[in-house]
């Protein structure tokens, strides 16, 4: 009868509710202060700098690493806390969100010690941005067929040669670490010969050129790479390890509250307006949105809790990333139902303005990070039918 | 996962396996001989205090054997028993009756209680009644002349109509004509818990059955070849069985959640409540109509098990309030602090 996808319950973290209440006093600080105004899905598109620095400031930054890498040795389920209200604000986020989600945790699993010290405390100082540099031109859902390559020169440094492509904030960041090939395709096992490398985005020969999505702004670039020398111990982890290594980083990529919550800042602007209408068709609108809002945050907090156990919950990701995705672009259909708002990025109505965001962005929120049709396949597998 | 319940689960199975819930009888409204297998067990008072007559226990316990009866369709009012009636008599200081006879409750705004000597007489209709016609006492939230009381009377004698939910589960209206009763005065605080441990306990059966039809799914899709390979190798397949864990998975977290609250006392327990009842079903429709298209013809029948859930699925839903109604009870109550107060109140519920 038990679900084997279903997680045990996360334990109630007084630590992370008083955190919860610095952020919040925090965020009002800032708002008061105009340093910010709210948007839809901040993480892919908020990038401020200055504001990823007051969050390092305050230790908001690498909160879960060890203290000697500038971290702050707090536990996932206080950086739950944390990024949760970062992003129900809609703060501008984007600068550091895949260095301190990702790149920092994947850098203390698979880094040397030198890359350790050299790059993770700026990360926790808000002042190093990562990129993801997995997909390609020819290479989306099927991460195994890339083809950007890297050889070993005499000097045992590496050339790389390729593209990369929906690199988010690849303009505006410092390093990627990106998967490549570093043997020929072996037919037999398609997830070997892959290695991550740790790239200056400032080294000669990469080139960043912009792509706009359909809101006309510009998050995601292609990255081109051509005969680009990356130093030798700039590996990151095992040689031909690269894939297995991927696969740990989906884990903390996929499982945090920014897959059910890109959308949020759409339906606090929807509760503003059900509060001065009293509208009884929006009030069951917003009961039944909110009743999914409640279950995502169980789900999401169950996978915190793993990870602060020290389980890397793969598939339970999978999961919440799939419902919590679907669930930020329902959003916008259930809201638009019951109330008599046209969508414009330039209205003065914030509601209008938090519609259109939504839309225009909503393509993204079920194909990043692995599209819900592949994470459903894995998800399958977890219910051992493949 | 393995959990102190686990006793309690396997006691309940293996008197549900004896009793054949899956016998396809539509005439067996209720299934006297597993109740009284229940209560020679001792399972029909856990999570009631001993003091006022129960057999003691948690209400984790009491909630596995919600759980597990509703996985297995078991056709007896212990969800009514052991977290509505049961519960709100004690704490309305009413006798509880011996636990051994099923014990009820249902919505009865439309019914009067009026004082009468040293107790109440009551009178009206009230419809909808779980089990109406097999319990031995009903506790019905009526009204009396200063407000809402919580009547308990025996159900002997009263005429019931033989009226049954899609699962044909009795859900009987009873005529109360001068009925006497003890009862109890109850506070709006009170109501609203009382509403809401009636959502709840719905919620907690929601949640049981939503997981064992994905369980029967599985299975099945595992089972069943066609074009020389298991429906589960299919990729269309897969991604409604995935889609359907989801939607299961999301409904067990937040029903958890509003077990614990009630289990914490929270303020916010009735939120939680409606928002797990909300949560649950809506998740009915994913899964009840995926569940019957993997499974084909032969679940769209009545040999087939798959109904004994999927009619309750449908039922219960709507039942101890629709929807509609707690939808829109739980965005009230989450906007009670005003235009701002909406994340707050999220992070606060559970
Ligand atoms: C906003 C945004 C930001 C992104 N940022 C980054 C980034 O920073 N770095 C990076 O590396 N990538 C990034 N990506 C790329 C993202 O990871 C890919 O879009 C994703 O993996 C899907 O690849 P694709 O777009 O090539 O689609 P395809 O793989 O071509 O898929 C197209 C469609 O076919 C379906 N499909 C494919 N294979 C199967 C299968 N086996 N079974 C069933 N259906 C299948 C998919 O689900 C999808 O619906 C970003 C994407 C978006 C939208």
């Amino acid at each position: 009868m038990t679900n084997p996808l279903t997680l045990a319950p996360a334990p109630r973290s007084e630590a992370a509710e008083r955190l919860r209440g610095e952020v919040r006093d925090f965020l009002a600080e800032e708002m008061a202060a105009g340093t910010f105004s709210t948007h839809v899905d901040t993480w892919l598109s908020g990038v401020d700098p200055e504001f990823s620095r007051r969050l390092g400031a305050r230790g908001w930054l690498g909160m879960t690493w060890p203290k000697e890498y500038g971290g702050h040795e707090r536990t996932a389920m206080e950086r739950y806390a944390v990024t949760e209200e970062l992003l129900a604000a809609g703060a501008p986020v984007a600068a550091h969100w895949i260095a301190d989600r990702q790149s920092g945790p994947n850098l203390l699993r698979y880094g040397t010690e030198a890359q350790r010290r050299e790059i993770l405390p700026r990360i926790a100082r808000g002042e190093c941005y990562f990129v993801i540099g997995m997909s390609e031109p020819d290479s989306g859902s099927d991460l195994a067929s890339i083809r950007t390559k890297a050889v070993r020169n005499e000097a045992g440094d590496w050339v790389v040669n390729g593209a990369k492509v929906w690199t988010s904030n690849a303009h505006a960041s410092h390093y990627g670490i990106v998967l490549v090939r570093t043997a020929p395709v072996d037919t037999a096992n398609r997830h070997a010969g892959m290695s991550q490398l740790l790239i200056d985005l400032s080294l000669p020969g990469i080139t960043v050129n912009p792509i706009r999505i359909l809101d006309g702004g510009h998050h995601f670039n292609e990255v081109v790479f051509e005969d680009v020398v990356v130093p030798g111990d700039m590996l990151l982890g095992t040689e031909g390890d690269g894939w297995h290594q991927v696969t740990a980083e989906l884990a903390f990529e996929r499982s945090g509250p920014e897959r059910f919550l890109s959308t949020y800042p759409l339906v606090a602007e929807f509760g503003r307006r059900v509060v001065d209408s009293g509208d009884p068709a929006a009030l069951a609108v917003l009961g039944r949105l909110s009743a999914r809002v409640l279950a995502l945050r169980q789900m999401s907090l169950r996978i915190a809790a793993a990870l602060d156990r020290g389980e890397l919950p793969n598939i339970p990701a999978a999961l919440v990333k799939d419902v919590g995705t679907t669930f930020e672009a329902d959003v916008i259909d259930e809201i638009r139902r019951v109330v008599d708002v046209l969508p414009s990025l330039d209205s003065p109505d914030p509601l209008a303005r938090a519609l259109a965001e939504a839309q225009l962005h909503a393509p993204g929120y079920t194909l990043r990070g692995g599209t819900n049709e592949i994470l459903r396949g894995i998800v399958a597998r977890g219910l051992g039918l493949r | 996962m393995a959990s102190d319940q686990d006793l309690v689960i396997e006691t309940v199975r293996g008197l549900l396996a004896r009793h054949e819930p899956f016998d396809p009888t539509p005439e067996r409204r209720w299934d006297a001989g597993l109740w009284s297998a229940l209560a020679e067990n001792g399972l029909t008072g856990v999570g009631l205090p001993e003091s006022a007559g129960g057999s003691g226990g948690e209400l984790a316990d009491a909630v596995a054997i919600v759980r597990t009866l509703a996985s297995g369709a078991g056709a007896v009012p212990v969800a009514e028993q052991l977290l509505v009636a049961g519960p709100a008599v004690i704490a309305a200081g009413l006798p509880l009756p011996p636990v051994d006879e099923p014990l009820t409750f249902g919505h009865a705004e439309g019914v009067r209680a009026t004082p009468a000597g040293d107790g109440w007489s009551l009178s009206g209709t009230v419809a909808d009644v779980p089990w109406g016609g097999a319990a031995a006492h009903v506790a019905l939230l009526a009204t009396g002349p200063d407000g809402a009381v919580l009547a308990l009377l025996p159900t002997a004698g009263l005429p019931a109509s033989g009226a049954v939910n899609l699962a044909g589960e009795p859900r009987s209206t009873l005529e109360l004509d001068g009925v006497p009763a003890v009862a109890a005065p109850l506070n709006p605080a009170q109501v609203r818990e009382l509403r809401a441990g009636y959502a709840l306990a719905r919620a907690v059966q929601l949640t049981a059955a939503l997981e064992q039809v994905l369980a029967w799914t599985v299975q099945y899709a595992g089972e069943r070849q066609q074009f020389g390979r298991s429906l589960a190798k299919f990729q269309a397949i897969q991604m409604e069985l995935a889609e359907m864990a989801g939607e299961v998975t999301a409904v067990t977290a937040l029903t958890d959640a509003a077990v614990q609250a009630l289990h914490h006392g929270s303020d916010d327990f009735w939120l939680a409540a409606a928002a797990a009842k909300v949560r649950a079903g809506a998740a009915v429709e994913v899964v009840a109509r995926l569940a019957h298209q993997v499974h084909g013809a032969i679940g769209f029948t009545q040999e087939h098990k798959l109904h004994h859930l999927t009619k309750r699925l449908w039922s219960w839903r709507d039942e101890a309030g629709s929807e509609l109604v707690w939808s829109k009870v739980l965005a009230q109550g989450l906007l009670a602090d005003g235009p701002n107060g909406l994340w707050p109140a999220l992070t606060r519920v559970v």
